[in-house]
């Protein structure tokens, strides 16, 4: 095991609920909703009309820019309309695209288009994957063909699959690594091809010795699997780099300057379907989970189906209080579950009242349990206190933007401030008075 | 004990004369009328005159002969008695009030689900775009409240903010405040103003607000002086400079979502002065003018909606506001 990073907590790890239940297919749905926007960067513009037939597989959008990527028709039938609907990581109302099934879920003529990818060209393989619409799967859900792309200047000699999955409850990339770890290894290859690089690594936490069992006897000599220490948040691609190279990315960096791109297991296998079938990013493994839902299940969904359908399949729930997307960390709460399966939805969680913290926030009482837990080296407590009066400037002399939302410090606080809230709403403040002064 | 004495009396005899020497040496030339000035000023250092406090400005004030009075939360005694301070023309001080642009209160509009977080609307936003069912509407928070510096801005049991029009200053503090851009400064003489901001269908507001503009353009029709514009949308909005305080708006609003301030005086006409020519019945869009030509016309006060239109247009002068 390695040296890992500084910081970080030790949460219930809460994966006994669904890690040991093989992917159930989630069956064909009679209705999707897929949004436009299910990246980061830049929107996507609808390319299909109402009333129009598609098929499986088929584009439905165009990215508007490079770090921006298209959505695809998870099945045949026929585009019912473009409208707009609540987006679960907003909460606001944003495009949609809504398909009526046919029933027949027919291919696109053409797909799946099997074919050697490592006879491919780089140039091939990068349009594959933008084509495909493969984005980062673990939930920022950054178009992968950008930082596969690095810019001129900047030498990438490590390459990482990012297998850690540190959340609690979630279990989708350990399912994917158990089940089909060729599709993960393969895609690792396609990218490390991609970059070229000669070796990468596969970094799985301690707490899954059945998956790093499977991916040591398939893993290829090229790629080295390894064992992590068990700690949230060790799948934080700055924690990852640390943890496995002992390299720092700078403040203000991205992994790219310390010569690193981490890639999720699940984006690897999306890589892997991209560049040796042709198959775009239009279904994914995602878990149901928490004790508010009555059979936690690991399912593989269709991108855009709707979330009720999905808890409907896993029995529905019981003394349900909150609904979240993602992990309890880093998840997004949610108001209702009329809201589509996204590409970056690793998870979904339904935790009961016990399981939840609804409670009233005192005075910061200066204790530092927050500066013990931040990976990033800041001072939560201090960026709390400005985020109460929203003194944006003086958090950015405080390394504001350093803060990686990973949540350890609102776990720890015993005076229950909502740090993370706090910090948000200062980036927003920060954001907002950098737009005005470009427009001004 | 006289030793004692001696040597206190001593240290401070030789501390008196180093601070005399230095109150001569180091001190800070200042304009006499500078403090006059900064007594005069509100003193809540709100910034919006765009100086770093009420001193900084007043600084600015009598060390600049050109610096106009930038200062909106001045009232006119006080700007009256910085002029007699300063000797000059200080030019006029825009009259503005904030007002608050949504109706939506705990009554009239949904929320999707409870907010826990901090108390703080910036913050609450953050949380799925904040928890009304209006995507548009007043979180009721109170940012606003917390910001004011002058104690202007009080919450409601309705969830709305209330603005007091005497403490208001117009400074503009709660509009930068507000999240959804709800507030906005309209001149304090007098305005009318709609209720709402919600760029959404009719169709799709009615789920979540029973109070908000439905956007049936009636208002714009009726308005005489073409003040308001209102499209499919975009609420509707009122031109402040266009309007003429009529209030015929109000009138036919169907959801009362127009709100007034004040309504305007209604007009006479002065029969000694009425050469009869008749205009004024011309111009009237509430046909409250009635008359023969070549004699004196009357202003039928019930029907009169104050729009001060034949007030321009008459040629003799004859039409004057009555005082209510």
């Amino acid at each position: 095991m390695r040296s890992s990073f500084k910081g970080g907590v030790h949460p219930p790890e809460e994966k006994g609920l669904v890690k040991d239940s093989p992917v159930v297919d989630f069956p064909l749905s009679s209705r999707y909703y897929v949004l436009l926007q299910q990246h980061l960067g830049a929107p996507s513009r609808a390319i299909v009309k109402s009333g129009e037939n598609v098929k499986k597989g088929q584009t439905l959008s165009e990215p508007m820019g490079f770090v921006s990527a298209p959505v695809h028709a998870p099945t045949s039938g026929t585009v019912k309309e473009i409208t707009r609907m609540v987006h679960p990581v907003t909460g606001l109302l944003g495009p949609c695209i809504i398909i009526d099934a046919d029933g027949k879920d027919e291919w696109l003529e053409g797909l799946p288009a099997v074919r050697d990818p490592f006879t491919m060209t780089h140039d091939d393989l990068m349009e594959a994957v933008r084509s495909a619409g493969v984005v980062g799967m673990g939930g920022a859900t950054f178009p992968t063909h950008v930082k596969l792309s690095p810019p001129k200047g900047k030498t990438i000699d490590t390459f990482i699959v990012n297998g850690v999955e540190c959340e609690p409850y979630l279990s989708s990339d350990h399912r994917l690594m158990l089940e089909e770890p060729d599709r993960v290894l393969n895609g690792a290859r396609v990218a490390m091809k991609i970059l070229g690089l000669e070796k990468a690594y596969l970094a799985i936490e301690a707490n899954k010795p059945d998956a790093i069992r499977v991916m040591e006897q398939k893993a290829p000599p090229e790629i080295q699997v390894v064992s992590l220490k068990v700690k949230y948040p060790q799948g934080a691609e700055k924690q990852l780099i640390k943890a496995l190279t002992d390299r720092e990315v700078p403040s203000g960096g991205l992994p790219m300057d310390v010569g690193a791109v981490v890639q999720n297991a699940g984006t690897c296998a999306a890589i892997w379907d991209a560049c040796a079938a042709g198959i775009p990013l239009i279904e994914r493994i995602t878990s149901i989970t928490g004790r508010g839902i009555v059979q936690p299940k690991n399912v593989r969904v269709r991108v855009g189906t709707l979330l009720k359908e999905v808890i409907d399949f896993c029995g529905g729930v019981k003394d349900a209080a909150k609904l979240i997307f993602g992990g309890p960390m880093m998840g997004i709460a949610q108001f209702t579950s009329e809201i589509p399966i996204m590409k970056g939805t690793s998870g979904v969680l339904v935790l009961t009242e016990k399981d939840t913290n609804i409670s009233e926030y005192s005075a910061c009482i200066s204790c530092g349990r927050c500066v013990e837990a931040c990976p990033m080296g800041l001072i939560p407590s201090t960026l709390s206190k400005l985020g109460e009066k929203g003194q944006w400037q003086k958090a950015a002399e405080n390394n504001l933007m350093d803060c990686i939302e990973c949540g350890c410090c609102t776990y720890v606080c015993p005076a229950r401030r909502p740090i993370v809230h706090f910090i948000k709403h200062l980036k927003a403040l920060s954001r907002s008075a950098g737009a005005k002064s470009k427009g001004a | 004990m006289i030793t004692a004495a001696l040597v206190i009396g001593g240290i401070g005899a030789i501390c008196a004369l180093i601070l005399g020497i230095s109150l001569v040496t180091f001190a800070v030339k200042m304009d006499p009328r500078e403090k006059e000035v900064m007594d005069r000023l509100p003193g809540a250092n709100c910034g919006a005159c765009g100086y770093a406090g009420c001193a900084a400005f007043a600084h600015e004030l009598t060390s600049n002969a050109d610096a106009p009075m930038a200062c909106p939360a001045v009232n006119a005694a006080a700007l009256q008695s910085i002029i007699e301070v300063l000797g000059r023309e200080l030019g006029g001080v825009s009259q503005v009030i904030a007002c608050v642009r949504c109706k939506g209160g705990i009554e009239e509009a949904s929320t999707r689900y409870t907010y826990v977080g901090p108390r703080d609307c910036r913050t609450a936003q953050l949380i799925a775009g904040g928890s009304k069912g209006c995507q548009y509407g007043c979180l009721g928070l109170g940012s606003c409240v917390t910001v004011c510096p002058f104690d202007a801005i009080s919450m409601g049991e309705d969830g709305l903010p209330h603005v007091n029009a005497d403490k208001c200053t117009g400074c503009g503090k709660c509009v930068d405040a507000c999240p959804r851009m709800i507030i906005t400064l309209v001149p304090k003489s007098g305005n009318y103003h709609v209720g709402c901001i919600s760029k959404d269908a009719a169709k799709d507001m009615k789920k979540s607000c029973g109070v908000g503009c439905i956007k049936c353009g009636i208002c714009a029709d009726v308005c005489p002086f073409e003040a308001i514009t209102v499209s499919k949308d975009k609420a509707a909005e009122i031109n402040q400079d266009k309007c003429r305080r009529c209030g015929l708006c109000v009138s036919v609003c169907p959801t009362g979502v127009i709100d007034s301030r004040r309504k305007p005086d209604k007009v006479r006409i002065v029969p000694d002065k009425c050469k009869g020519c008749g205009i004024c019945e011309q111009v009237c869009p509430a046909e409250a003018v009635t008359g023969k030509l070549k004699e004196p016309f009357v202003v039928n006060e019930g029907k009169c909606i104050g729009c001060g239109l034949c007030i321009d247009k008459c040629p003799a002068d004859a039409i004057e506001r009555k005082p209510s």
